[in-house]
């Protein structure tokens, strides 16, 4: 059955433009959804936000041995890119920066570049300030010294005449559906974390919300892990993007993973769900020249280099004769007329100094030109005897005839035992190099204890060497182990695949289709990654998962309390897109909660972009002037202030004398 | 400072022309506290009774005991390889398992978690 193979798409962000800033916008509010994996950005007055990008920043590491040309000439370093500018994550990857740390902005020099990115893609062009309040998300219980940053970088950098703060899930919640209850529990599923936040009468209860320190970026970074090992000759090729588009595309939550796991169990669900996804592969096979092919080629250039030299002699051949015979003509002259000037002239152009020379020079040459034509004969002979010895080995593997079957059968038999033992010396001698290389195995122990026992001979009664078996000891020890894969043995091998491929054609054939071995095959994977939300414990985390924490949060509440909160529970972040993960929180309620109580799990409308439009709608409503601090009150009660409502964190100072020292 | 002198060159209209951040001013060289950094500090405060910080909202750690699952395949694992410390579920697994050079085990067992020594 010919199975659909799926292809990446390895889609690139394609760079903002800077927007221009119409008159609508005038005095408008910014919207900021400020996420620790993208940042959603757009005006009060527009529907859609008209920036997404990664909160990323790629910093060019500044190269030491450059420095002296870069400090010149600044224009040669290469630049910074921000956000959507980086259109090769991958090229990238090391150079990565973010201003989070986890959910929470550390980084505030980052978060300056990404305001920067921001505010010039809206297309604000005021002089020393921008002149629009600014609404931005922040996360679930900031620290207040994270606040306090950002609210210095904002008023203070970029002259926001007021501000205000509120967290993303709780906008989302209020704002971003039709019609929201007073009781719920939101699960607002992030980049880095995961909350499960109880909502009653309206009010956020703080004290009994709980984080998971489990997100997407986990389950992307688990996913690229395990097929990088599962496939480790494609390691460079398995791209965190690439995760994170599988992710996207064809990762979901099992309803009952259990069941699921038993369902892949059998061969044929095996077979029939398998996702094969193609990676890039060249059709150029130059890396698989069999030795054949290799030695054909090795061959050609003996012969070109030999036609070369066969050239050059020719051509010195001629030359020297030439000039024999401008020498004889000289001695010619002089045998007529000694005393000619003509000759003195001709001598000195040919660089010779008396007559007596010219004899040596005539000799000299005479000797030369023998010697160089009894070259070109021996070469030529030499040429015909190496390409006649090919042809012959090659028919006297094609004559090979047999008196029966049975002859023929016992003779492949043993080429292909002969063959076999040369893989697995092979093949040990490989696994040996490896144990080598290494210092924990057995090899490379056994390895250091003689090298070490070589060296601490004591002087005296050495008698190494004496025999000569002694020296034996530096093959057992080097890396090489002793010998190493010989050409011999491999023109044997290649002989003997030659004669098993003749009379058993089927037998060595590779039936593979062109780029077959560069597919990934994804089964339990696509669960096994999104699984990380309910069992942290499967990358080493001691927090509970995703259910046991929502069942652990509805259990600090009333029972009354926790029919209000389980009838509602509401999902948004990006990761609530994941299909079977509302159906897998529902069954999962079911079964903690008390027989046949009430309890319903909703997603949010558009997740990822839910807390945008939450934040946007909540701006627009009539309690939003009240709620935005100025400059005038960041100054008068201190950079730690902003305004309580019902989408914020809580304000609690910081206790009296013991003012955060914000930096280390 | 040629990084300095870029930002300079390119710097937005809408900026202020000498702002500084606070905790970057007295040394350039200091780095921007973590996030654990700022935690910390954050528990060492003299906070009233009813505040609730960042870390007091950490989940739980987890009651249940954490199912074994085969480092390979990801199905239900009964088994360990004593040698490497990696789970396999069946003896297909295990013959697969033996061939790994070693650097996947070890990459196997660092992504459970359980590469130290101790655990």
């Amino acid at each position: 059955m010919e199975m659909e193979v799926l292809q990446f798409k390895d889609l690139k962000p394609v760079p903002d433009v800077i927007h221009s800033h119409g008159v609508d916008q005038h005095n408008a509010t910014i919207i900021i959804d400020n996420g620790s994996y993208q940042c959603r950005v757009g005006w009060l007055n527009q529907r859609e936000p008209l920036l997404i990008f990664r909160n990323l920043i790629a910093k060019p590491r500044k190269e030491r041995s450059k420095k002296d040309i870069t400090e010149n000439s600044p224009v040669l370093q290469p630049q910074l890119q921000v956000g959507n500018d980086i259109t090769n994550i991958e090229a990238v990857r090391f150079q990565l920066k973010t201003q989070f740390d986890r959910n929470v902005v550390t980084h505030f020099e980052a978060q300056e570049h990404l305001f920067d990115y921001t505010f010039t893609h809206l297309g604000i062009d005021t002089e020393k300030c921008v002149a629009h309040s600014v609404v931005i998300t922040e996360p679930f219980l900031n620290p207040n010294s994270s606040r306090q940053l950002m609210s210095e970088l904002l008023f203070e950098c970029y002259g926001v005449p007021s501000l205000a703060y509120g967290i993303d899930g709780i906008y989302s919640y209020h704002f971003a559906q039709s019609k929201s209850e007073d009781n719920g529990l939101i699960v607002s599923l992030g980049y880095h974390t995961v909350h499960v936040i109880p909502v009653l009468n309206n009010k956020t209860s703080f004290v009994n919300t709980r984080r998971i320190n489990t997100g997407g970026s986990h389950i992307i970074s688990f996913l690229h892990r395990i097929l990088q090992l599962k496939y480790p000759a494609h390691a460079n090729a398995i791209t965190l993007s690439r995760a994170e588009e599988l992710l996207h595309t064809i990762c979901a939550v099992a309803i009952d993973y259990k069941e699921e796991l038993n369902r892949w169990t059998d061969p044929d669900y095996y077979e029939n769900n398998i996702k094969r996804i193609q990676l890039p592969y060249s059709t150029v096979t130059t890396t698989t020249l069999t030795f054949e092919q290799q030695k054909e080629r090795k061959r050609e250039l003996a012969k070109r280099l030999a036609e070369i030299n066969a050239r050059k002699r020719e051509e010195r051949l001629a030359e020297d004769e030439e000039k024999l015979n401008n020498l004889m003509a000289i001695q010619e002259l002089l045998e007529i007329d000694e005393d000619c000037e003509e000759i003195d002239q001709l001598l000195t152009d040919n660089q010779i100094r008396n007559v007596e020379d010219l004899h040596k020079n005539i000799a000299a040459l005479n000797v030369k030109i023998e010697k160089t034509k009894e070259k070109i004969v021996a070469t030529a002979s030499n040429e015909d005897i190496v390409v006649d010895e090919i042809p012959a080995k090659q028919t006297k593997l094609n004559k090979m005839v047999f008196e029966n079957e049975k002859a023929m059968h016992v003779y492949i038999q043993n080429a292909k035992k002969l063959r076999q033992d040369i893989l697995t010396k092979k093949s040990a001698r490989k696994q040996r190099r490896q144990d080598m290389a290494k210092r924990r195995t057995a090899a490379g122990q056994e390895r250091m204890r003689i090298i070490s026992q070589l060296a601490r001979k004591e002087k005296g009664n050495d008698d190494f060497g004496l025999r000569d078996e002694d020296w034996d000891i530096y093959k057992t020890i080097s890396r090489e182990g002793g010998d190493s894969d010989s050409d011999a043995e491999n023109d044997k091998l290649l002989e003997l695949e030659e004669i098993i491929r003749i009379h058993e054609p089927s037998d060595v054939d590779d039936t593979l289709k062109p780029g077959e071995s560069h597919q990934l095959h994804i089964g339990i994977e696509r669960y096994r990654a999104a699984e990380l939300l309910f069992k942290p414990y499967m990358m080493g985390s001691p927090e509970a998962g995703l259910m046991e924490v929502i069942g652990y949060v509805l259990s600090l509440f009333t029972p009354e309390e926790q029919l209000l909160l389980a009838g509602n529970v509401v999902l948004t972040g990006g990761l609530a897109n994941l299909p079977g993960l509302k159906e897998r929180i529902q069954t999962d309620l079911i079964s903690i909660r008390p027989f046949k109580s009430h309890s319903e799990v909703n997603i949010i409308s558009n997740p990822s972009l839910a807390a945008w439009y939450g934040t946007r709608k909540w701006a627009r409503s009539s309690e939003f002037k009240r709620n935005l601090f100025t400059r005038a009150q960041y100054d008068e009660y201190g950079s730690e202030y902003f305004k309580v409502h019902m989408a914020s964190n809580l304000y609690v100072p910081m206790p009296k004398g013991h003012a955060m020292d914000v930096c280390e | 400072m040629s990084g300095e002198l870029i930002k300079n060159d390119t710097r937005p209209v809408f900026k202020a022309t000498t702002f500084q951040h606070t905790s970057k001013s007295n040394n350039k060289k200091r780095a921007w506290k973590s996030l654990k950094q700022i935690i910390s500090t954050e528990r060492s405060l003299q906070w009233p009774e009813d505040y609730v910080h960042y870390s007091s909202i950490n989940a739980p750690p987890t009651f249940k005991p954490a199912e074994k699952f085969s480092d390979l395949s990801g199905l239900p694992a009964p088994y360990t390889d004593p040698q490497t410390r990696l789970r396999f579920a069946n003896k297909e697994e295990y013959a697969t398992l033996i061939g790994l050079p070693m650097d996947i085990t070890a990459g196997y067992l660092a992504l459970r978690g359980a590469s130290s020594i101790v655990g």
